[in-house]
């Protein structure tokens, strides 16, 4: 099974006047965890579908699980969409049994599998109440468990931490890992840079529709090169004030991260801020954070800081 | 393509059981029958009211004769009939409109004139050519005069009274004097009965109603089935949880499934509603047999109609589904049931049509229009069934209906299926109608 789970080749998507997705092209190894970023409304979701044959694509050629025939291959797959419904008035076990079986699992082992699922997420007890019942955090829970129960070879999960209370993105995260490591290949989906920087082993920026990187994450960071330092300080930032080694600065609460200047070194920028007073804490080259690098890009093709800002709102 | 795959039936089950387990299927189950026994009381109860009303009645009737020559009739039918009249002799020399304009100074509720060329018109068998008084028109009728409304039983009963009260006084004039007139007017009634080419026979009246209650089940069956289909879609895309739905299986596997579920459930409200009807049918007939005998109604010689009762169910199954695909194509062009309404509408329309059609095709079940009608796919799973009961339709006629209304249906689930796929998923506005000509053009 060496060719791609996803492979994704010169996709376009448009609606009306509208361009959803570009020319997009996307190889995700088998076994990976993939992650897609990208601020809201970027394409993101466009993409998951057209992936899933909810949608299809005006033009180019998508290939699931080695087949062109994605319709064959839906009960290989497991898809968390970013809108998430439960039937209200079904009991617990009879809505993931029936979950079990659209992935085309028979009654019978759906059901085992739909009460052992459960039992390990502590839901036992509830498995004959209706769903409405549950409270949101369970309901969560069911859902995933919808998602995993025929144990699929591809996982598509849509902004799966959205909504999350922090036990449950613990969870997630678990189960994600678990049947990662089972041999399943995971694509996501995330606005939060953050939660792909710490999942992904690859990670695939979208920006208005077009991709803007792509590719592993150590080598991402390894080409964007040793140039952000990180400094905890007390006292003023006027020493920051000085285009021709400061390019930019990102405030991270307890510290600042700054990207140095082209040909700028480090050590005079030290020096400045030991001359202007400030008591430092901590002064360490780093690697850029996939914000930096994510900002950077995009500004690169063109793409304002808007799209961003709207973001970090949201985070 | 194979339809009926596991995911569909999945679904169908899901659906069933859902519904079956419902509140609102127990209550509208259990609570047709009831409404129907409910309904049917009321009505006789009405009747009831209304005959024994009508002889109640202490409205006094004032009989004014133009003519002189009836008058006196008139009255004693009236007062025979249980109704309160005089002879308002004193009114006799007005003339219509001074009549009408007298009313509200007299002592009766009601007047009935009767202007001088309509009186002889009644009491003489050859009416000559008279002088008409001052006032009066060539083409006057008689008229009754009421300060308010008058029951329709009471204008029938005076309408009798003045017939009988017309025989008695041409009688009279031909020299008999007494004779019972209620024995010389009784009304000679008959019975249909047609008779099938194997030789049954059966009662043309009976399989009137057979066939109506036929059409209305008909009606009622497609009208709420059909709603909850829409239902059903609805609540799919509104629940957010279409798009797993659609990630797992084909749409049209999805739509299949719940237009198969609710259909379900419909045959199984009508098999709880037959087997009710039926255990009414038995109890009634074994405790009213005597009564059957007495009419002189053999059970046996019903003539059951055995092939329209063999073609119903595939009517029936047929123009489900004909109208389920549609009203599930509609379903998935909107989002809510505000929206339901007006995209409902036409469908509705398709089966208010033939209903209100039915009646003219019971009473004449082999005229031309309604030859056409019973063939139209659209309208066949009411008026040919109709026709079935009560006409001897033709083998080409029913075969017709049917192979036109088989094609309906794969035309109708192929065009719901395109718009189905793309609806399904789409949430807000309503779709416009060239949208979901482009759905179905592009898939």
């Amino acid at each position: 099974m060496n060719s791609p789970a996803i492979r994704l080749h010169g996709v376009t998507k448009t609606f009306g006047e509208k361009v959803a997705v570009r020319d997009l092209d996307l190889e995700v190894p088998p076994g990976s965890i993939y992650g897609l970023i990208g601020p809201n409304g970027a394409g993101k979701t466009t993409a998951l579908r057209i992936i899933l044959d909810i949608i299809g694509g005006d033009s180019g050629s998508v290939e699931v699980l080695g087949s062109r025939n994605i319709t064959d291959m839906r009960s290989r797959i497991g898809y968390l969409p970013e809108e998430r419904g439960l039937y209200q008035k079904m009991s617990v076990a009879d809505h993931l049994a029936f979950f079990g079986q659209l992935k085309g699992l028979r009654r019978k082992a759906a059901m085992a599998r739909a009460l052992k699922g459960l039992e390990v997420m502590g839901l036992a007890e509830r498995a004959k109440d209706k769903v409405e019942t549950l409270s949101k955090g369970m309901a969560q829970k069911v859902q995933l468990l919808g998602v995993i129960l025929h144990e699929p070879d591809l996982l598509v999960l849509d902004e799966p931490f959205s909504g999350l209370d922090p036990l449950n993105v613990d969870l997630f995260k678990r189960l994600i890992l678990e049947r990662q490591r089972g041999g399943a290949t995971v694509l996501f989906s995330t606005h939060m840079i953050e939660d792909a920087e710490r999942l992904c082993e690859r990670v695939c920026m979208i920006a208005r529709a077009t991709k803007v990187l792509d590719g592993r994450l150590r080598d991402l960071k390894a080409a964007a090169g040793r140039r952000d330092v990180a400094i905890a300080f007390e006292g003023g930032n006027d020493f920051l004030d000085a285009p021709h080694l400061v390019d930019r600065v990102a405030e991270h609460g307890g510290y600042v991260e700054v990207r140095l200047a082209e040909r700028a070194d480090p050590q005079e920028l030290l020096r400045r801020a030991i001359d202007y007073g400030a008591q430092i804490s901590r002064f360490e080259l780093v690697e850029p954070s996939l914000r930096e690098i994510f900002i950077e890009k995009a500004t690169a093709v063109g793409i304002s800081h808007e799209d961003e800002s709207e973001d970090e709102a949201a985070a | 393509m194979k339809p009926f795959t596991p995911k569909m039936l999945a679904v169908a089950r899901r659906e069933f059981a859902q519904r079956v387990k419902s509140k609102w299927f127990l209550l509208t189950t259990l609570g047709a029958p009831l409404l129907i026994v409910a309904l049917m009381g009321l009505s006789v109860f009405i009747a009831l009211e209304n005959a024994t009303g009508a002889a109640d009645s202490r409205a006094v009737i004032g009989v004014a004769d133009r003519s002189g020559l009836i008058g006196d009739l008139v009255v004693e039918e009236l007062l025979a009939d249980s109704l309160q009249a005089a002879r308002a002799s004193e009114l006799d020399d007005l003339s219509l409109s001074e009549a009408g304009e007298r009313l509200s100074s007299v002592s009766y509720e009601m007047l009935l004139a009767i202007p001088s060329a309509a009186g002889r018109r009644a009491a003489e068998m050859e009416a000559r050519e008279i002088a008409l008084p001052t006032g009066e028109e060539a083409g006057d009728r008689t008229t009754l005069f009421s300060r308010d409304n008058v029951p329709t039983i009471t204008e029938g009963t005076i309408s009798s009274a003045l017939r009988r009260a017309s025989v008695r006084a041409r009688l009279l004039s031909l020299g008999i004097q007494e004779i019972d007139t209620d024995a010389l007017l009784l009304r000679t009634r008959f019975d249909v009965v047609n008779v099938t080419e194997s030789g049954e026979a059966r009662s043309q009246d009976l399989y009137r109603v057979v066939s109506f209650v036929v059409a209305f089940v008909f009606y009622m069956v497609l009208i709420i089935y059909g709603q909850m289909i829409v239902r059903a879609v609805l609540e799919e895309k509104q629940s957010d949880i279409v798009e797993v739905m659609v990630s797992s299986l084909r749409p049209w596997e999805m739509m299949l499934g719940k237009i198969l579920g609710v259909g379900a459930v419909g045959l199984a409200q009508l098999a709880i509603w037959a087997v009710i009807v039926g255990g009414v049918a038995v109890f009634g007939v074994t405790a009213g047999s005597a009564t059957l005998a007495r009419a002189n109604i053999d059970i046996a010689s019903l003539g059951i109609p055995w092939g329209a009762v063999t073609l119903v169910p595939f009517f029936l199954m047929l123009g489900y589904l004909l109208y389920a695909g549609m009203f599930a194509g509609a379903g998935a062009t909107i989002s809510n049931e505000h929206d339901a309404q007006q995209a409902l509408i036409p469908i509705t329309m398709l089966i208010v049509i033939p209903f209100i059609l039915i009646q003219g095709v019971i009473q004449n079940p082999n005229a031309g229009w309604a030859v056409i009608v019973s063939l139209v796919p659209f309208f066949s799973p009411l008026v040919m069934t109709s026709r079935l009961f009560i006409a001897a339709v033709p083998l080409w006629q029913w075969s017709l209906a049917l192979a036109l209304l088989a094609v309906s249906v794969l035309l109708s689930a192929w065009l719901a299926g395109r718009i189905y796929r793309v609806g399904v998923l789409m949430k807000g506005q309503r779709a416009t109608l060239p949208q979901v000509v482009r759905w179905i053009r592009h898939g």
